[in-house]
């Protein structure tokens, strides 16, 4: 049973009228950036492109991509393109070392930031009927303030719950009748459990009615044990800090891939080898221009996101473009619980340490449903034998460390110097046991 | 001249300590004295030899470190309070000691105690004076 609500009738445009709006957007994004942003304009003359060079949709393959790597260089705000007296909310997520990748809106950005993902709620199935729990971080991920600010704009009512304090978190649920859930699927799953340790079943015992799940990917497999656990809907949504946040895309109820919202978010599927442009249907990399953004404009945004786009009919009654559920990364990203984790960041803390070595592993596995992360290490300055005192301080000082920077906690071994594999090719320094225990 | 100890990191592994055993075995180096503790991440394994410099050696070449350090070792009198003695005087004049550990040498049947404390050249001379023997040599 599909519902018909629909948050914005611009979700249903005729396929000319998104291309018109398209281009007008492209065109004045191209302008600003060009203009406000020295790093675009250089990019731009690299290439020999100006803003009047871009006269159809099909121009935009002229533009350069944006990469992860223009945030590191551009540190802090070099991408902005207004000055910082324009922006109202700054927000960050992991950078490939260790600086964050900063990110910054306008007050017109978060009004498009609130309707982006108050269409994404509502395609899920909430109304300002639901009281809606959100059990993601607060703070500098936008996982959480950008879900609130689009649930309250759909008039739920908000609980800003963060994350962690599981049991304080079911009897919210139980007390204040959650109707919907806002979290990673993993710690949903991780939740029910809790639930059920202390009597109550979730499905039975709370009004759960839809789950809204992002910040990481997940399977049909997973979706059904939601489901079936907590007896409600869920569907998942898409999003990136370095495009805004959550609401560039969320599945309907026909649960047919994630609606993207097109008329602020240009996509494009790339082959990530070559840059060149794949047709519909076929599998590649997710490149997304952001066309109504004013403070910090990406064009041709690399998201490393494997998937492909549908622009079949769609029972919802939505003519935005589809994209399917991520299939992998074409990098080395890790996400653990929600958080984007870099092999880079964990290895400029390493290289930075005193005692240790330059050769590590990373192990990701689940405890229960929850992701874990061991870094090993080799511990090259016998000194540290000492005493217990001086290994475990450094075992200390590497963990806090890897907090700082990965904003989670890394369980730290250190292994006797020439233990870990050396690797003469492609160093393969990351297991993640995770995708052997899902076969 | 004090007496040197090896310490050498121990993964949590069932043969780990095997292994550095073994090296010293083919490496014809006697173990005079052995400790090993441990916590929940890894052990520390603390051995004299008879030829220190030599165990390192044969430890390095299987890719092992050890930690040289130097070390008192004790031939207190077989007697009640003998330890307390000095363990007090040790404490009194400000020598924290880090561990203690005890072995038995088979010639004469002695117990002896080793200590790693943080003035070694002080702690041998107080315990000298006192006429605790300070062994030179296991």
């Amino acid at each position: 049973m599909v519902q018909a609500r629909i948050w914005n009738k611009e979700e249903t445009l005729e396929r000319e009228q998104f291309r018109e709006i398209q281009l007008k957007r492209l065109k004045a994004t191209v302008e600003r950036v060009y203009n406000n942003v020295p790093h675009y304009k250089a990019k731009f003359r690299e290439r020999g492109i100006l803003p009047g060079d871009i006269n159809t949709l099909e121009d935009l393959k002229k533009l350069p991509f944006t990469v992860k790597a223009d945030f590191r260089d551009t540190y802090p705000c070099g991408l902005f393109s207004v000055p910082k007296k324009e922006l109202v909310r700054f927000h960050a997520s992991s950078g490939t070392t260790g600086k964050p990748t900063v990110v910054g809106y306008t007050r017109n950005d978060m009004s498009l930031w609130r309707e982006m993902v108050a269409r994404i709620v509502t395609m899920a199935g909430v109304t300002e009927e639901d009281t809606a729990q959100i059990s993601f971080g607060y703070g500098l991920f936008t996982g959480a303030l950008g879900l609130n600010q689009g649930l309250e704009e759909v008039g739920a009512a908000v609980i800003p719950m963060s994350s962690g304090n599981t049991k304080k978190q079911i009897m919210m649920m139980q007390d204040m009748e959650t109707t919907a859930l806002i979290s990673t699927p993993s710690y949903a799953l991780h939740m029910a459990e809790i639930a059920k340790e202390i009597g109550i079943d979730p499905a039975k015992d709370l009004h759960l009615k839809w789950g809204l799940f992002g910040g990481e990917g997940s399977t049909e497999a997973m979706r059904k044990e939601l489901n079936d656990t907590w007896g409600l809907f869920s569907t998942e949504n898409y999003g990136m800090s370095e495009l805004m946040g959550p609401g560039v895309a969320g599945e309907c109820q026909a649960l047919c891939g994630m609606h993207i919202n097109e008329d602020h978010f240009l996509p494009e599927i790339i082959n990530p080898e070559t840059g060149e442009v794949l047709g519909e249907g076929e599998v590649g990399e997710l490149v997304i221009t952001t066309i109504s953004k004013e403070g910090l404009p990406i064009i041709r945004y690399r998201t490393k996101d494997i998937t492909s786009l549908s622009y079949d009919k769609c029972q919802c009654g939505r003519t935005t473009v589809r994209m399917a559920k991520i299939q992998g990364r074409s990098d080395d990203m890790l996400i653990l619980g929600g958080v984007n984790v870099f092999p880079s960041q964990i290895e400029e803390v390493l290289i930075s340490t005193k005692g240790i070595g330059p050769h590590y592993q990373i192990k990701v596995f689940k405890k229960g449903y929850l992701d874990k992360i061991e870094v090993v290490v080799e511990l090259a300055d016998a000194d540290f034998l000492d005493s217990f005192g001086k290994l475990e301080n450094l075992n200390k000082l590497i963990k806090n460390r890897l907090k700082t920077v990965l904003g989670l906690d890394a369980k730290v071994t250190l292994v006797q110097p020439r233990t870990l594999e050396r690797f003469e090719g492609k160093a393969k320094r990351v297991i993640d046991l995770r995708k052997e225990e899902a076969k | 001249m004090a007496i040197k100890q090896l310490s050498i990191l121990i993964p949590n592994e069932k043969g780990a300590l095997a292994e550095v055993t073994e090296a010293f075995c083919d490496a014809d180096i006697d173990v005079r004295a052995i400790s090993v503790s441990d916590t929940t991440e890894y052990g520390i394994l603390r051995t004299v030899v008879d030829d220190t410099e030599r165990a390192v050696k044969c430890l390095e070449e299987r890719g092992i470190v050890a930690k040289k350090s130097d070390i008192l070792a004790l031939n207190p009198e077989d007697k009640k309070g003998s330890l307390t003695e000095i363990f007090k005087l040790l404490g009194q004049n400000g020598i924290n000691i880090d561990y203690v550990y005890s072995f038995v040498v088979r010639k004469n049947e002695a117990q002896y105690f080793v200590l790693k404390v943080d003035d070694l050249a002080k702690a041998e001379t107080l315990l000298e004076e006192k006429g605790i023997e300070v062994i030179k040599n296991i």
